[in-house]
């Protein structure tokens, strides 16, 4: 397993390999908590929400939305309280850069969460994490008690007037308490469905209250953009894109990992066959799911010898997009009708059944593809598949839905032969 | 009247209210929108899909039911895209659905159904295995069906926003999610709303399963029998059987919307019971049996019997009692029974408790249900309305949790409204008047505390908050406000300080279908029903009774009724009063004829007959109405109720105006006007402040906690007929399988029915 | 911030009557802590099931019946939420569960292998327990480790990169 920059110096992996990483004092000898003392002495919340905006850091959560903006949302004068909430469900098939995050600089977080909450003037925020990831929890407990001692979380932070506390929280067992309404209902203890937007959570959050939710990257980058200035930060990528950007490569290559590239990286060929060291047993690349199973797959031919851009603006133009990072490889021998049955399994497990459409169109699309699988294949079988997502994509109350159709779509579309040839007429 | 904003659907302009939900404009701009999770005052679920609609400058659909109409809107309810997205919705709605409506005790009146039939041309691409789930019951009332599911929530909202209750809920996830309960037994109040909402066969009324086709019912618009809230509520009949009763919005549309409670909506088999009394039955002798006889006879008797009593002792000899469940109609002919021919003083009602000295001094108007609905502050003294009027209580919870209303609940005990209240004054039992008499006059605040185990700013408080109301105030009381408090009380519209341009509306809890109306017909004469069982065999020797008493009434005066030189009941079953009775006259239900209940709001509303008499019972008033003429007085209402009803109409000033044809729209139901009094009420003032000076200042408060049920599962004379009904006074046990009956499971043992009554 | 032990009077199922579970001082102050993070007490309810799991094995009545007097909450609402989340057991399930991620990178980096020679070690299907209670069998959607696919969890604990071999060391070695 790789975690290291490539392109570029390690920002968000400045720290990862150092001994007791996660720990405060070796946070601290390596610039931790300094961006939150510069934000403390002499910078305003909207000059740090400027900051933000400046660094043109979109949200790693997978929607991408520019994260200055959305803390710009947040009514200041309302009375209530206001809530900062990490999104650290991490459950995207093919992501997992934010446990590493978490498991090897905890401290990342809670000054990002910090400097967000002082922006946002905020005094309590909760990391929700996915109960899967409970020895994650234990890391953040600690640090969390780390930093209460050191006076830098709870009341008066280094002898300010500013308090912020942050506490854990665990999810058990749902992906769809990724999407940020559905974790504030799973987060105020109920059954984790999705809510109406708008109200947007940035104005009726948590207990009803000016809730920002951030993803676990996203908020680590924050400290950054303070120390360097969010101008220097959003040069490391692109006008649009801003900054470095975790990529979680899983599937057929050599060295599966953690790479922190700039925005904008310019090659995924070069990214696939040397970074990450090539093809697993040197064989053939056939597809990748660059953004985890949400997005589009591509063929090897739309990237090999393409020069495919890794950003926003670049990711799209080749037919996908970056999603939240989960880059998945595939090779020759992977059958793509296979591989997009596994990932319709898993948003018809995850599916919350809230809407029609999500909630009996991924049950009737496993069955279909299972009843292929079977070798009872018909010729319409592809067309039905096709029309259902139709009726899904656009139709659902939440995204869940759109992120189950996408998948689906792209597959026929783009590797037609792995359908056809279990779509023979059974007479 | 709010302002107006223009928007444009399907290239046709109209001014709405600003504000307007878009699913409601288009509707009642003529634009059909399917849809099944929208239910209008339920919170919003948007998850069916089927509302949506194209607006200009949106992304993708939009379903309706979540937009709110905005100034400039251009909207599309219409097109190829729009309907294949709705045809699809259908589609995957119908994948796992079994598809079996010719065994659904809800085909035919299937939302489901009806939507997939109207697309019409519908081919079935679903080839694949459907996901299996068993029928089951989840209570001697609901069964449940749950692969027909569609999962609109319906249910699980209003048991939690109407009921307050929150006993059956979504478990599980995606796919197999399944509306249920924990261990799958329904421990609530089996209101059964949740069976009347669901658009499909999924929830079912487990005491009709399999009965009839619901198209095979002859649909008649009627009044509940039960409670003084008098829902109204469409009886299901065939073959001269009243097979089910619902409020279900496509046969009848009344002030309860589709809600009826667990009796209104299963306590109707009474009616057609084999243990109705079927002919005259004489008692020649005392204590010998009761012979079967002809009505001629029958009348012949009792005349002869009364008139030489009268004749004898004197008029006030013969006492004359009504049951508030009578209908207006009979009641009248009663009262101008006792009072025109026999000419007693000795009359009155079988009722719980008289409202005689609430409407002596009525200060202002009932509160009607909606009133209740849209009240912003609503102080509730004494009473249980979510166990004896459980509209009341549905509208007083809705009124909180939807309007916003601030709830002040005066009560001995900790009842379940409580959970809805701004304010919660726990007070000593008995000590309820103490509280009227302070809002009533501040200075009494302390005495009242210091009675009722208070503090006396809580009662400050409760004035403040009239004081500040954001509109209308309704004052609420049970039974345990006396006659000089309820005097008082109805006063209280005017010596509460109330804000400008709010009203203070009053709402009595009576617990009968028509106390109120039994009140209005004048049959109310102050005398308590138990002073009439005293009397007997003093000054009074004879009783004619249309309705026996109550067993709590009985109680401690077993031998009163044998000391009766007659007696004469009318009645649907034999009863403890019966038993004693010389004569016995079958009297027909309120299923077998017309007629008008006064509910607690004064809606003067519509019994209509939907069945023929059974065996050889009449309505009450008929047989009076013939007893008299055999006493030689012809009332002259050749046989038809709207004919009593005119005479109603015109003797009784609050029914000024009235006729039949009047009240035929149950959708806007009539009010009596009750006469409004502003004389002043000072003795009985200073009567109550000796009553609130003499009561106890010692005593220990009632902490038990409520159970959803205590009241309306007691057994009553009627619900006692209904097997079902004795499961649940019984603790409805949960039988060795949920997948039949459990009426085929447990045998109730008599003992059982013997359960004491109350409010039915 | 605890609430009263009070259970609602509403929705108690008539058949639960079972005593609500008691729990050691030690663990009544572990639920304390998570009920004072959050100004509403109906929030700590997962955190609360896993404590009532770890105790009792699973989410049995008398734990359900905990959490709604603990909560203040009804029945259908512990059962609802219980029921929605994967992670809470409503039925027992063994000492050891082992949940093999079976989504896309594990699957295509080998986890049916892995799958398979944990049923054929103990002779069970995917769901299922040993008749002993030791060890039940459970394939699971993406844990997070698909960079050292193919991997399983073991309760808590996460075992990556593994190999048949692999597993063995880690099953054998267990208590
Ligand atoms: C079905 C679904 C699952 C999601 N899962 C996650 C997740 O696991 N982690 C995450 O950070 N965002 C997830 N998101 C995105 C969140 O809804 C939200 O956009 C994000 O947390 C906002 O934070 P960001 O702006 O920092 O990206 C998910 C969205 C959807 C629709
Ligand atoms: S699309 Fe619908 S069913 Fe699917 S997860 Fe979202 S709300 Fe739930
Ligand atoms: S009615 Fe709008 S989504 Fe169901």
């Amino acid at each position: 397993m790789q975690i290291k920059a490539i392109g570029c110096e390690p920002l968000q992996l400045r720290r990862v390999h150092l001994g007791n990483s996660q720990r405060l004092d070796v946070y601290r000898a390596n610039g931790g908590y300094e961006a939150l003392k510069k934000v403390l002495n002499g910078m305003s919340p909207d000059d740090v929400i400027n900051e933000v905006k400046k660094s043109a850091l979109r949200g790693r959560g997978g929607a991408g939305f520019p994260t200055g903006m959305k803390w710009s949302f947040v009514p200041k004068d309302s009375p209530k309280a206001k809530y900062v909430v990490c999104n650290a469900d991490e459950s995207e098939p093919g992501t997992f850069k934010d446990r590493y995050l978490m498991e090897r600089d905890p401290h990342m977080l809670i000054e990002g969460m910090l400097i967000a909450g002082y922006a946002l003037a905020s005094k309590t925020g909760y990391i929700y994490t996915r109960g899967e990831y409970k020895y994650l929890i234990d890391i953040m407990d600690l640090a969390l008690e780390e930093a209460r001692a050191a006076g830098l979380v709870g009341k008066n932070i280094l002898g300010t007037d500013f308090s912020c506390d942050i506490f854990t929280h665990t999810g058990a067992g749902a992906y769809i308490c990724g999407e940020e309404t559905a974790l504030l209902s799973s987060l105020e203890g109920f059954r984790g469905h999705p809510r109406m937007k708008p109200p947007f959570p940035a104005v009726s959050g948590l207990y009803s209250s000016p809730t920002v939710v951030n993803n676990v990257e996203t908020l680590t980058a924050v400290p950054d953009i303070i120390n360097m200035g969010g101008e220097a930060y959003q040069k490391l990528g692109t006008e649009k894109s801003g900054g470095t950007k975790l990529w979680s490569v899983s599937g057929h290559v050599n060295l599966p990992g953690v790479y922190e590239l700039p925005m904008g990286y310019d090659d995924m060929e070069k990214f696939i066959m040397e970074d990450c060291g090539g093809m697993l047993n040197g064989k053939q690349l056939k597809a990748v799911i660059p953004g985890g199973s949400s997005v589009y797959i591509m063929r090897a031919d739309q990237i090999i010898g393409k020069d495919v851009r890794m950003d926003y603006e670049g990711l799209v133009a080749a037919g996908s997009s970056v999603g939240s990072g989960g880059f998945i490889v595939m090779d020759e021998t992977v059958d793509v009708f296979e591989s997009t049955k596994n990932l319709t399994e898993f948003y018809k497990h995850e599916s919350c059944g809230w809407c029609t459409p999500c909630r009996e169109g991924t049950d009737w699309l496993v069955k279909v593809f299972k009843r292929i699988a079977d070798g009872d294949g018909r010729p319409g079988d592809a067309q039905l598949m096709l029309d259902l997502c139709d009726n899904i994509e656009g139709k659902s109350f939440c995204p869940l839905g759109d992120a189950a159709s996408w998948p689906i779509q792209s597959a026929i579309k783009r590797f037609p032969e792995d359908f056809r040839k279990r779509l023979v007429n059974t007479e | 009247m709010s302002e107006l904003i223009n928007i444009t659907i399907n290239d046709k302009a109209f001014e709405v209210p600003k504000g307007a939900r878009l699913i409601d404009v288009c509707r009642d701009k003529g634009f059909d929108i399917p849809s099944f999770c929208y239910y209008s005052d339920l919170a919003l679920q948007a998850s069916c899909r089927m509302c949506l609609v194209r607006i200009e400058k949106m992304p993708k659909l939009q379903t309706s039911c979540t937009i709110i109409c905005t100034d400039g809107m251009v909207v599309t309810t219409q097109s190829e895209e729009i309907e294949k997205a709705q045809r699809g919705m259908t589609e995957f709605l119908l994948a796992n659905h079994p598809l079996d409506c010719p065994v659904c005790d809800r085909g035919g009146e299937c939302e489901l159904q009806e939507m997939t039939f109207d697309w019409g041309g519908l081919e079935e691409r679903f080839t694949e295995k459907k996901n299996y789930a068993a029928e089951r019951y989840l209570s001697p009332m609901v069964a449940n069906d749950p692969q027909r599911c569609i999962l609109c929530k319906r249910c699980t909202r209003v048991c939690d926003e109407w009921m307050g209750e929150d006993a059956i809920e979504a478990g599980g996830r995606g796919a197999h999610t399944v509306i249920g309960t924990y261990m799958g037994w329904l421990d609530c109040s089996q209101c059964g709303n949740c069976i009347e909402v669901c658009p499909t066969g999924t929830l079912l009324d487990g005491t009709y399963r399999h009965q009839t086709r619901p198209w095979e019912l002859s649909q008649t618009i009627s009044t509940c029998n039960f409670c003084s809230d008098g829902c109204q509520m469409s009886l299901g009949t065939r073959g001269g059987e009243l097979k089910r009763v619902v409020a279900r919005d496509r046969y009848v549309n009344g002030i309860n919307g589709e809600f009826l409670c667990v009796k209104g909506r299963f306590g109707h088999p009474f009616v057609n019971h084999e243990d109705r009394i079927r002919t005259p039955l004489i008692r020649y002798k005392k204590g010998g049996k009761l012979i079967p006889t002809t009505w001629d006879e029958a009348i012949r008797h009792v005349a002869g019997k009364l008139d030489a009593i009268a004749n004898d002792h004197g008029r006030n000899a013969v006492g004359v009692v009504g049951s508030p469940r009578l209908t207006n109609e009979s009641l009248y002919v009663l009262h101008k029974f006792a009072t025109e021919l026999v000419g007693t003083e000795n009359f009155t009602t079988t009722d719980a408790f008289s409202l005689r000295s609430f409407f002596a001094n009525l200060g202002g108007p009932l509160a009607t249900h909606r009133d209740i609905r849209h009240a912003k502050t609503i102080v509730l003294i004494g009473g249980e309305p979510e166990e004896l009027q459980p509209f009341t209580g549905k509208q007083v919870r809705q009124a909180v949790r939807n309007g916003g209303a601030k709830l002040v609940v005066i009560n001995s005990v900790r009842i379940r409204l409580v959970e809805q209240a701004a304010q919660f004054l726990h007070v000593r039992s008995g000590s309820e008047e103490s509280i009227v008499l302070a809002l009533a006059e501040a200075g009494s605040d302390s005495l009242a505390a210091q009675k009722a185990g208070i503090e006396a700013s809580q009662i400050a408080a409760v004035r403040d908050l009239v004081a500040n109301s954001a509109g209308d105030v309704v004052v609420m009381f049970g039974g345990e406000i006396g006659a000089d408090a309820q005097a008082v009380l109805a006063q209280l519209t005017a010596s509460l300080t109330k804000p400008e341009g709010a009203r203070i509306l009053l709402h009595p809890l009576p617990l009968y279908n028509n106390s109120v109306g039994a009140h209005d017909m004048g049959m109310d004469s102050g005398l308590a029903a138990v002073q009439m069982l005293d009397a007997a065999g003093g000054e009074i020797k004879a009783l004619y009774m249309a309705g026996g008493f109550l067993p709590s009434q009985l109680e401690g005066r077993e031998d009163a009724l044998s000391k009766l030189d007659f007696l004469v009941v009318q009645e649907l079953f034999q009863n403890e009063t019966t038993a004693h009775a010389d004569v016995v006259l079958p009297a027909a239900s309120y299923a077998e004829q017309d007629g008008t209940f006064t509910n607690n709001d004064g809606l003067v509303q519509r019994v209509r007959q939907s069945i023929d008499p059974l065996h050889q019972s009449k309505p009450d008033w008929v047989i009076t109405a013939q007893l008299a003429a055999e006493l030689g007085l012809d009332f002259g209402y050749q046989m038809s109720a709207s004919s009593v009803f005119r005479e109603i109409g015109e003797k009784i000033p609050g029914y000024a105006g009235m006729r039949y044809p009047v009240l035929k729209d149950e959708s806007n139901p009539v009010q009596a006007k009750h006469q409004i009094s502003s004389d002043p009420v000072a003795s009985q003032l200073s009567a109550l402040r000796q009553r609130v000076e003499n009561l106890p200042d010692t005593g220990e408060k009632n902490y038990t906690t409520i159970r959803v049920g205590h009241e309306l599962f007691k057994i009553g004379g009627l619900t006692d007929k209904v097997p079902q009904f004795h499961l649940l006074a019984s603790g409805n046990p949960r039988p060795e399988t949920t997948r039949v009956s459990p009426l085929y499971q447990i045998t109730v043992d008599g003992s059982i029915a013997k359960a004491s009554v109350s409010g039915d | 911030m605890s609430t009263p032990v009070k259970i609602q009077p509403l929705s108690q199922p008539v058949e639960l009557n079972v005593a609500p579970a008691t729990f050691s001082p030690a663990v009544e102050a572990e639920i304390d802590r998570h009920l004072a993070k959050y100004p509403v007490a109906r929030s700590a309810i997962l955190p609360l099931m896993f404590i009532v799991q770890r105790e009792r094995g699973y989410l049995d009545p008398a734990g359900v019946l905990y959490l709604a007097n603990r909560l203040n909450l009804r029945i259908t609402d512990i059962w609802e939420v219980a029921t929605f989340y994967s992670m809470i057991n409503t039925q027992a399930v063994g000492k050891y569960h082992i949940q093999v991620c079976k989504t896309l990178s594990c699957k295509i980096r080998g986890a049916g292998t892995i799958t398979e020679h944990c049923a054929k070690k103990f002779g069970i299907k995917v769901g299922e327990t040993t008749a002993d209670g030791r060890f039940t069998l459970s394939e699971v959607e993406c844990l997070g480790s698909c960079g050292t696919a193919p991997m399983f969890q073991l309760n808590f604990d996460y075992h990556e990169d593994l190999t048949p071999e692999k597993v063995d060391q880690i099953l054998d070695a267990l208590p």
